[in-house]
Parts: structure tokens; sequence; C-alpha cells
């Protein structure tokens, strides 16, 4: 009996015990870590590069592929299955999922880093701040949200259509049939497992750094590390008291605000801000990201040095890739009843116009005041205090304290959504894909996640963020090239059950 | 002045009846939007003319034209109806409080239903078919007061069930998928278009025909 339920909770054990190992590690040989995670970054711009570049530009492909392809008229689910959802409310909450706190820390400090520190050409010239809006648009537009589609549209098909338990392993089942339940599949599993931790962890310690920072622009805290710790610890409070007492139905009222907050921003800033300016970045920019694509896609530095490409571009594709079950997982929840074609419009193309949208409007507003000010030193100021970066943009503008205040709100309630909504998906892939988690094991990941956190903040803050998730995710990446071929066959099949019962029908 | 607040899920008497609450639309005179249990008919109402009522065990009610009683001596099962008395739905749920779902799988700690909502089996209480002869029948606040017509009514839920002209059925069967209407009744004889005769009986046997819906209907 003992022995049994040890293999039923083996994926739970052994990603558990992995991630303590690190979270051990990080405490107790934090040099050693921060040692390791740099030797990881030097190695990864060299041997990884190439196998993250080309696997997220072969994820665009296969997506768009599928949208033109015979697959298109699938539906996820029966044939008579309906969406659940309205598409308006659809299209809201999937952007909602694949934002989150990343799109408020980047908005700002990304397109400014860029303009103070182009990938090429000179810094502080006009070139140079269309190349930043150009690769901001690159990192944010289609291959994150190609990343989503591939394993949402994996997730759905084999939830919906083939009727299996919502792991990652699942997915796996055209492949390798029933040994999805034997140790093949459970190693997936604790691959996506891992993974998944990086990538909320990444998240949860930008959001601290940026949490610290909003309270040290509006209240004067310091903006320490010590702070940022303390941020961590009393977030993780309040989502153990909301899983213990029933108060997650408040987390969902917080994460409705979250989006009405997130638009109110955008729209103010819109009118506040160089309007026409902003409307005539989004379709430059638009234009010069359609026309170089290709050469940003497979963009490497062979006579060079890689590390531009590899703290921006290969930690933005690693961290999608680690968020990539989370996010998968709510939006194939949402997406029954719809079809392949729909799926993709609204995952892949719809989501890149309101990314690229959001943007224009925070970028280029930025971009627009620091080049009008003429002013290098502000430029260079965000440029080196990222997490400050939104707080400091909004104090040129008029209105700063409600702007700032609505920022912050907006940040600490993303923190504490993604926070708690993880641990139930957590909960989920360790327990074999079941829809009713227990609690402890919940309560487990919620610890374990903060510590990650806390242990990635304690060793070096952001730059080992990033090192980690380009490391953890790797073998995750692997994982979701073979997605693809599994997700083919299994549409393949479908195709023919599909196909059947119309003939059926006909008769 | 009634000083209630009308919820989304609640249970409430209006026009005697039971009925469930949809939705509360703030904006309208109407606010109070109902769905009627026993025939899942809409109502328009207000706060004002609805009473709130708190469903629990043996309580029986009818549910689309079904007898139902609440229950938690046994365990859920596949294809059970289930009523959420005590929603706490997480990340990937949608379901809020009294919502009647179908019950897809059974897991230790709950069941999955086939809305794909995951279910803590405190959450929520089992619809047996039937009337239980211990039960409290809710479907109507005052028994009393029922003028004739609505008696005769219910005793006429059992003929409502039955086939009529017009209703399109499909057969479960794996091998032989097919659709068909009713095209006449005689007696207890069925004739469903396509040439098909069976006594209603065989029809109404859900494990092997599925009612889908009246033409009439629509």
């Amino acid at each position: 009996m003992n022995a049994n339920k040890l293999k039923e909770n083996s994926v739970f054990i052994i990603s558990l015990i992995l991630t303590l190992i690190f979270i051990a590690w990080g405490v107790f040989f934090t040099d050693l870590l921060t040692k390791v995670t740099n030797a990881i970054y030097t190695t990864s711009i060299d041997y990884l590069g190439w196998v993250y570049i080309g696997a997220t530009l072969f994820f665009v492909i296969f997506s768009i592929y599928l949208l033109f392809s015979k697959y298109g008229h699938i539906r996820l689910g029966k044939t008579t299955d309906r969406p659940d959802f309205n598409t308006a409310s659809w299209l809201a909450m999937l952007f909602g999922a694949g934002m989150g706190i990343g799109i408020v820390y980047w908005s700002v400090a990304e397109p400014v880093t860029h303009y103070t520190k182009p990938p090429y050409g000179e810094a502080y010239t006009t070139d140079a701040a269309n190349v930043a809006m150009q690769y901001t648009f690159f990192h944010w537009g289609l291959h994150p949200w190609a990343i989503y589609t591939v394993i949402g549209l994996a997730l759905a098909l084999c939830q919906y259509n083939k009727k299996l338990p919502a792991a990652i392993s699942s997915v796996f089942y055209p492949l390798l049939k029933d040994k999805i339940y034997g140790p093949i599949g459970k190693t997936i599993d604790i691959l996506s497992v891992f993974a998944t931790v990086f990538g909320i962890a990444t998240s949860l310690g930008l959001g601290a750094l940026q949490v610290t920072a909003g309270m040290h622009s509006i209240f004067g805290v310091p903006n320490t590390l010590i702070v940022q710790l303390i941020v961590i610890v009393v977030a993780t409070v309040i989502f153990l008291i909301s899983i213990n007492t029933g108060l997650e139905k408040g987390i969902q009222y917080l994460s409705n605000a979250a989006m009405i907050i997130s638009v109110a921003i955008l729209l103010l800033i819109l009118m506040v801000g160089p309007t026409l300016t902003i409307i005539k970045i989004f379709f430059n920019t638009t234009g010069l990201y359609i026309n170089d694509f290709i050469h940003m896609s497979l963009r490497m530095r062979p006579f060079g040095q890689g590390e531009w490409i590899a703290s921006w571009t290969l930690f933005y594709w690693a961290w999608w890739i680690a968020w990539a079950p989370f996010v998968g997982m709510f939006i194939a929840r949402i997406s029954r009843g719809r079809t392949v074609k729909e799926f993709i419009i609204g995952v892949l193309i719809v989501p890149t116009l309101g990314t690229c949208l959001w943007m224009s409007i925070f970028g280029g507003s930025a971009l627009d005041l620091v080049i009008n000010s003429e002013n290098h030193e502000l430029a260079k100021y965000i440029a080196d205090n990222v997490s400050l970066a939104i707080f400091t943009f909004f104090d040129y503008l008029p209105l700063s304290s409600i702007l700032s205040l609505m920022g912050f709100a907006l940040v600490a309630i993303y923190y504490v959504t993604v926070a708690d909504t993880s641990t139930f998906v957590l909960g989920m892939l360790s327990e074999g894909g079941t829809l009713n988690p227990s609690n402890k094991i919940k309560m487990t990941w919620g610890i374990i996640q903060s510590a990650v956190a806390a242990v990635l903040l304690l060793s070096g803050g952001l730059t080992v963020l990033q090192t980690a998730s380009i490391a953890a995710a790797f073998p995750f990446a692997i994982i979701m090239i073979f997605m693809c071929y599994s997700l083919l066959k299994g549409l393949n099949s479908e195709l023919e059950v599909q196909a059947r019962k119309k003939k059926v029908k006909e008769y | 002045m009634k000083l209630f607040q009308v919820r989304k899920g609640q249970f409430v008497y209006y026009k005697n009846e039971l009925h469930r609450v949809y939705s509360v639309k703030a904006m309208y005179r109407q606010s109070v939007h109902l769905m009627r249990l026993r025939d899942l008919t809409q109502h328009l109402s207000s706060a004002a003319e609805v009473e709130k009522y708190h469903p629990k065990e043996l309580d029986s009610f009818i549910f689309n034209k079904n007898v139902y009683t609440l229950s938690k001596d046994r365990k859920a099962e596949e294809g059970d109806f289930i009523l959420i008395t005590n929603p706490n739905p997480d990340y990937l749920d949608h379901y809020s409080l009294n919502e009647i779902e179908v019950v897809a799988t059974v897991e230790n700690k709950g069941v999955i239903t086939n809305k794909s909502n995951g279910i803590r089996h405190h959450e929520y209480l089992l619809m047996v078919p039937g009337r239980h002869e211990h039960s409290n029948p809710i479907e109507y606040r005052d028994i009393q007061n029922i003028d004739e017509s609505n008696l005769k009514e219910q005793s006429d839920v059992n003929n409502d069930m039955l086939p009529t002209i017009g209703d399109v059925y499909r057969k479960n069967d794996q091998d032989d998928l097919m659709e068909a209407m009713v095209v006449g009744i005689k007696n207890n004889m069925i004739f469903l278009g396509g040439g098909l005769e069976l006594p209603d009986e065989d029809l109404m046997n859900t494990e092997k025909w599925e009612f889908l819906y009246n033409l009439l209907d629509k």
C-alpha cells in the first residue's frame, strides 16, 4: 500500500527533492551558486543558444502552418461542443494570462535599455530608438504566443478529444501510448514541474523587485534586498491563508481588478502621453518587425560577443518556455469548443497585436520622453534601475501620483494572483493531472516557489533570475519539440475520427 | 421593504415555485433573472418578489422534468447530477453557487464534471433520482395554496417526459450513429422518421437513445 502511494506521488516527491537540493545549495553555498550560474550563463550563450533560437522560430512556423492546414476545422472537444465563453471575454482572459508581471516590469525598461545599449549600431540615436522598439516587439510578439499556442493546443486536444488527465505527459499519448503512465511519462512530468517552478520563481523575483521599487518611490521605503525578501514572505503568508480559508474567491476578484486597472492605465497613458507619436511608433515598428522578422529570429553573433542576445532574447525564450505549462493549462481550460483555426487566431495573432499595442503605448511614450528631453542621464538612470523604470517614467507624466499608485496596485495584485494560481497548477502537474490537487501539496509548492525566488534574489538578483530560467527551461524546450510531433500525430488521428463521424451523419 | 440581497446562484421562490437566480442585472428594473428548475424556463423578476431558500440534504425537487432528492448517502458515480451547494472554485474552475453539473469522473478527493470543473466531495450534494420517502419536497413554498391547474401540471410531469412529435433523438451506438425525429405516436408505439417503429420505453431509455431537442422549441 505504502509503496503504491509512493509510486503515485513519485512526480511530486522527486521534483520536490530536486528543488529542495537547489534551495539548500543556494542558501548554504550562495557564492558557489552565483559562480555556477555565471558559468551556465556563458555556456548557454555558446552551446544552448542556437537550440532556443531554432526551437522558438520553429514553434512560430509550426503554429502558422497549423493555422492554414487541413486540421483547421478540428474542434477541441466533441463536434457538438460550443465555446464556454464568448469571444471577447475569451480574448481578454488569454491576454491576461500571458501578460502578468512581465509586461508591467519590462514595458518601459526594455525599450529605454535598448536605446542606451542597442543590439547593433550607435546608442542614443534615432536609429537606436527604432531598433529598440523593434526588438521589444520581437521579444513580446509572435514567439512567446507561438510557444503558448503549441502547448495550449496539445493540452486541449489531449484533455477534450482524447479524454486524458491534465498532465504534460498526456500530450505524448499519440507517441508513447500507455508508456505515459510509466517512467518516461513521470520524467516528462518532473521536468515540466521543475521548469515551471523556475519560470514562476523568475516572475515572483521580478515581482518582488518591482513591488519594493514601487514602495520605495511612493512611500519612501528603502529599496534593499531585505525589503524584497520581506515582500516575498508577506505575499507567501497571504496566499497560504487564502488557500486554507477559502478566500481564493477573493483572489479571483483581484485578478479581475488587475485587468480593469491595466486597461485604465493603458488608456490614461494614451491620453496624457504623446498620442500621435504612439500611433506612428505602432505602425512604423510593426513594419520593421515584419520586415526583419527572419533576421531577428535567427540572429546570433558568431564572430563577436553574444552577451546582448543571452541577456535578452535567450532569457525571454527560456522564460516563456518555463512559463508555458502554467499558461498552457489555463489557455486549454478556457478554449474547449473552439476549432483549431479559431484557437490559433485567438492565441497567436490577437494577443500579439495586443502586446505590441501595449509596448507602443508604454515604451513609445517613455522613448519619446527620453529623446525629446535629450536627457541621456535619465535614459541611463532608467536602464540602470529597471525595477524602478515604470515609476520613474510616471514621474514625468501628468497625474503622476495617480499613475504610480495604479501601477503599484497592479504589480502587487499580479504578484499575489500569480503566486496563488501557480500553486494550483503545480499541484495539478505534480499529482498526475488531477483537477483536485490537495491543499497540502498546494501549500508545499507555495512555500517552495517563494523560497526559490528568495534564493535567486539572494544570490545576485536579476541576472541570476535570468540565468536560472535559461538553464532550468532547457530540458523542457527539448520536450516541446517532441510535443509538436506528438500534436501533429494527435491531430491526424482526430481528423480521421471527426471525418468518420461526419460521414455517418451524411447518410 | 425587504432588506435581502439577491445573488447569482441562490435558490428562490417566485410565484410560489422554486427558481435559481442565474443573473442579477442591477441596471434593469426587473433585475433578478431566474430559471425555473422544473422546466428550465426563464423568468424576470425583482428582488421584492422573490424569497430565498437554502437547499439542504433530503430536500427533493423537480429539475428539468425529473424528480431528484439531495443526498449524501452514497458516493457520486459517473453520470450523476450534483448540486454545488458549497462552491470553492480553484484557479481553473468556472462554477458558482447551486450550479447543477454532471459527474464525468470520480477521484479520491473529489469529482470532475463534464464541464472540466474539479469539485471536492464536501462542495456538493448528490442529486439522487426519485423522491426519497423521508424527503422534504421544496418545489413549492406553500403547498396548501397551489391552485389546481398547477397541481394538475405536476401530475402531468410524467406525461411531459413522454416523446412528442418533433422530438429529435440520437441513437447511443458507436457503430450505428443516427439521429431521427418523432413523426407519429400511436398508443405506446413511436414512429420515427426513416421508417423506425419502437415502443416508448425503448426511446426513453437514456442508454439507448439520447433526447437532443424538439423541433418546435427552436
